[in-house]
C-alpha cells in the first residue's frame, strides 16, 4: 500500500551550497579555459580580469566546499551514511544500479533505488560522489591554492616535483570535473519529468510515495 | 738575397707592425693604466677598477684613452683634469630614449651603469639585471606597489627582470639558469650559484657538461630531461626567466604589459627561443642556445618554468580533451538509447 507524498530531500544549506558550487564551477571552467587559451577565448574580458575572476571563483568554491563538509560531518552528522558506500552496496547494489542504468531502464523497469533523506544516493551515485567530493575537489582546490601562492609555497612546490607538474595536475583534475558535468546534468533529467530533480534541488521537495508499512529507511520513497 | 730582405721583407714587417700597432697599444694602454688603477694599494674608491671585470665589458676593447683622451705623460702629476667621454657620445639612440623618461630626472647613466663593469645583456644571468633597479627601488616597496593591480606581484618581482615589462622591447626570450639548493634544510631555497660552486660540482668537464652531455654547445630537450631526472643533481634545478630581446631605455609601462597580454597572451609560439646562461670565471655569463620549444615540454624539460597562457603543453591539451569527451559518452550514448526506447517507459 502506498500514497503520494512530497519528500523533503535537500535541506536549505545543501541547496545553497549546490547552486553556489554549480555557479562557481561553471565560472571556473570558462575562466580556466580563457586562462589556458587566451588567444582563442576572450569571453570574460582581459587577461588580468579573468585571472582575478578565476581566483575568486576558486576561493568561493573552496570555502563553500568547506562549509558543505562541516555541515554534513558536524551538523547533519550524515556524511558517512550518505557518501560512503556500504560493503553490501558495493557487492550487489552497485551492479544492480549499473544494470538499471544501462539495461533495465531502457526496458521500462523502475529504479531499484528509492531516495530518502537518510539515503539519498544510489550506490553508483555514492561511488561517483565519493571520488568527486573526497578526491577531485580537494585536490583541485589544493593545487589551485598552490598555484595562487607560488612564491610563498615554492619550497613545497619544488618538493612535489615542480610548478609544471602541479599545473598539469590541476588542469587534468579540472578536466575530470568538467567531464562529470554533462553526465551529472543528464542524470538529473531521468526523473518522472526532465526537470523533476532540478526542481528538487531548487525547492528541496521531491515528489514521492510513502509505503505505509515500510521502515524508516524505506518509508519515504520516490516512484522512480 | 740581402737586397731582398732590405727591399721587400723589411718594409713588409714594418708595415705589419704599424698595422697592428694601434691594437697592441690599446691593449698595452689598459694594462698600463690598470697597473695603478687595479691595485688597491695605489688607488681606492671610484678610481679602483677590477681588472677581470673590466676585461669582460664591451668597453674593454676600446682601451682607456678612447674615453679618457686627455691623458698625458704627466698623469697623475699633471694639472690637467682627466677628460671623460659622455655615454651619449656613443649611445646616442639609447640616451635619447632615456632622456624622455622620468628616470632621467633622478639618475644619470653612471648611476645605473658603471662603465668599467657594465656588461652586455647576453652576458648576464637574467634576474641580476635588477641589481641596478634595486639600488633605488626596494623590493618590499615594489611588491606593495605592484600588488595593487598585478596578480602574484611577489612572484613577478622575484622572478623577472624589471625591464622585461618596463622597456620598449617588442619581444622577449627565455633564459634558464642553474640554481642550487642553499642548504640541507627541509624546503631550503634555491639560489643562483657562482662560477666556483658550479665548477666544483661539474669538475674538470666544466659547468656546461652538467647539461650539454654531448659537448656540442647546444642544449636539446633530451639533455634537459636527463639533467632534471638525474638524481646526482637533485640539489640543482633550472629556473627560467624572461628577458627583453632588444636593448631599450624606454622605461615607461606599456599597456600590453599592464593588461598582461605581452607575456601571457602571446601563445606558445612566443616560447620557442630559449637559452641556458652559465657563469664564467670572470663573473659574467655565456648563453647557450636551447632547442626550439623545449620549455613547452609537459613535464621534465623545465619543471619549474610555467607561465599560464603560453607554456601549455599540446599533449596535455589532448589528454584533457579526451577526458572531457569521455564525459559526453553517457549523455550522448544513453540519451540516444533512451530516445529509441521511450515507448517502454510510457506507463
Amino acid at each position: 500500500m502506498s500514497e503520494n507524498k512530497k519528500v523533503y530531500l535537500q535541506p536549505t544549506p545543501v541547496r545553497i551550497w549546490h547552486w553556489l558550487n554549480a555557479f562557481g564551477i561553471i565560472t571556473l571552467t570558462v575562466s580556466g579555459a580563457q586562462i589556458r587559451f587566451p588567444e582563442y577565448i576572450t569571453l570574460l574580458g582581459n587577461y588580468k580580469s579573468v585571472i582575478y575572476l578565476h581566483n575568486t571563483a576558486g576561493f568561493v568554491v573552496a570555502i563553500s566546499f568547506t562549509f558543505w563538509f562541516f555541515y554534513y560531518v558536524f551538523i547533519a552528522r550524515s556524511m558517512a551514511n550518505l557518501y560512503v558506500p556500504k560493503v553490501e552496496e558495493l557487492k550487489t547494489g552497485l551492479l544492480r544500479q549499473i544494470k538499471f542504468y544501462f539495461l533495465t531502464y531502457f526496458l521500462g523497469w523502475e529504479n531499484p533505488h528509492h531516495p530518502t533523506p537518510k539515503n539519498k544516493f544510489n550506490p553508483m551515485q555514492k561511488s561517483a560522489y565519493l571520488a568527486i567530493m573526497f578526491v577531485l575537489m580537494p585536490l583541485v582546490s589544493l593545487t589551485g591554492i598552490f598555484m595562487t601562492n607560488v612564491e610563498p609555497l615554492r619550497g613545497v612546490i619544488v618538493m612535489l616535483g615542480g610548478l609544471k607538474i602541479l599545473m598539469n595536475f590541476h588542469f587534468l583534475l579540472a578536466c575530470c570535473l568538467i567531464a562529470f558535468l554533462p553526465t551529472h546534468m543528464y542524470l538529473t533529467t531521468l526523473g518522472h519529468t526532465p526537470l523533476e530533480h532540478i526542481k528538487t534541488m531548487w525547492t528541496g521537495w521531491e515528489e514521492g510515495e510513502e509505503e505505509v508499512s515500510g521502515s524508516e529507511h524505506i518509508g519515504t520513497v520516490s516512484t522512480r | 738575397m740581402n737586397c731582398f730582405y732590405i727591399d721587400k721583407l723589411l718594409p713588409m714587417i714594418l708595415g705589419l707592425m704599424l698595422f697592428f700597432m694601434p691594437c697592441s697599444l690599446l691593449a698595452m694602454d689598459a694594462d698600463y693604466c690598470l697597473m695603478c688603477h687595479g691595485d688597491t694599494d695605489m688607488v681606492s674608491g671610484s678610481l679602483l677598477i677590477e681588472a677581470t671585470t673590466f676585461d669582460t665589458t664591451a668597453h674593454a676593447i676600446l682601451g682607456c684613452t678612447t674615453c679618457h683622451e686627455s691623458i698625458d705623460d704627466e698623469h697623475p702629476n699633471g694639472d690637467s683634469k682627466l677628460s671623460r667621454a659622455t655615454c651619449l657620445d656613443c649611445h646616442d639612440h639609447l640616451g635619447q630614449e632615456y632622456m624622455m623618461t622620468d628616470h632621467a630626472n633622478y639618475a644619470t647613466c653612471g648611476d645605473c651603469h658603471n662603465p668599467h663593469e657594465v656588461r652586455a645583456m647576453d652576458a648576464m644571468a637574467g634576474y641580476d639585471m635588477n641589481d641596478k633597479c634595486f639600488k633605488c627601488h626596494e623590493v618590499p616597496a615594489m611588491v606593495d606597489l605592484h600588488k595593487q593591480w598585478l596578480p602574484q606581484a611577489n612572484l613577478h618581482i622575484a622572478k623577472l627582470p624589471c625591464i622585461t615589462c618596463h622597456t620598449g622591447s617588442e619581444g622577449y626570450e627565455i633564459v634558464l639558469n642553474i640554481v642550487a639548493k642553499q642548504d640541507d634544510r627541509f624546503l631550503s631555497r634555491y639560489e643562483l650559484p657562482d662560477y666556483q660552486t658550479l665548477q666544483e660540482i661539474s669538475g674538470e668537464a666544466g659547468i656546461l657538461s652538467l647539461i650539454d652531455n654531448d659537448g656540442d654547445s647546444f642544449i636539446t630537450l633530451r639533455e634537459l630531461k636527463a639533467f632534471n631526472r638525474n638524481p646526482k643533481y637533485r640539489d640543482l634545478r633550472l629556473a627560467g626567466t624572461m628577458v627583453p630581446s632588444d636593448v631599450s631605455h624606454d622605461l615607461s609601462t606599456l599597456d600590453n604589459r599592464y593588461d598582461c597580454t605581452f607575456c601571457h597572451v602571446s601563445g606558445p609560439q612566443s616560447m620557442q627561443t630559449s637559452f641556458l646562461a652559465i657563469p664564467n670565471r670572470d663573473g659574467g655569463y655565456q648563453r647557450i642556445q636551447v632547442e626550439q620549444g623545449a620549455v613547452l615540454d609537459a613535464l621534465y624539460g623545465t619543471p619549474d618554468f610555467y607561465m599560464v597562457g603560453t607554456t601549455r603543453s599540446a599533449s596535455m591539451n589532448i589528454i584533457g580533451l579526451i577526458i572531457i569527451c569521455g564525459g559526453l559518452v553517457m549523455p550522448v550514448g544513453h540519451g540516444l538509447l533512451r530516445f529509441l526506447t521511450r515507448k517502454n517507459r510510457q506507463h
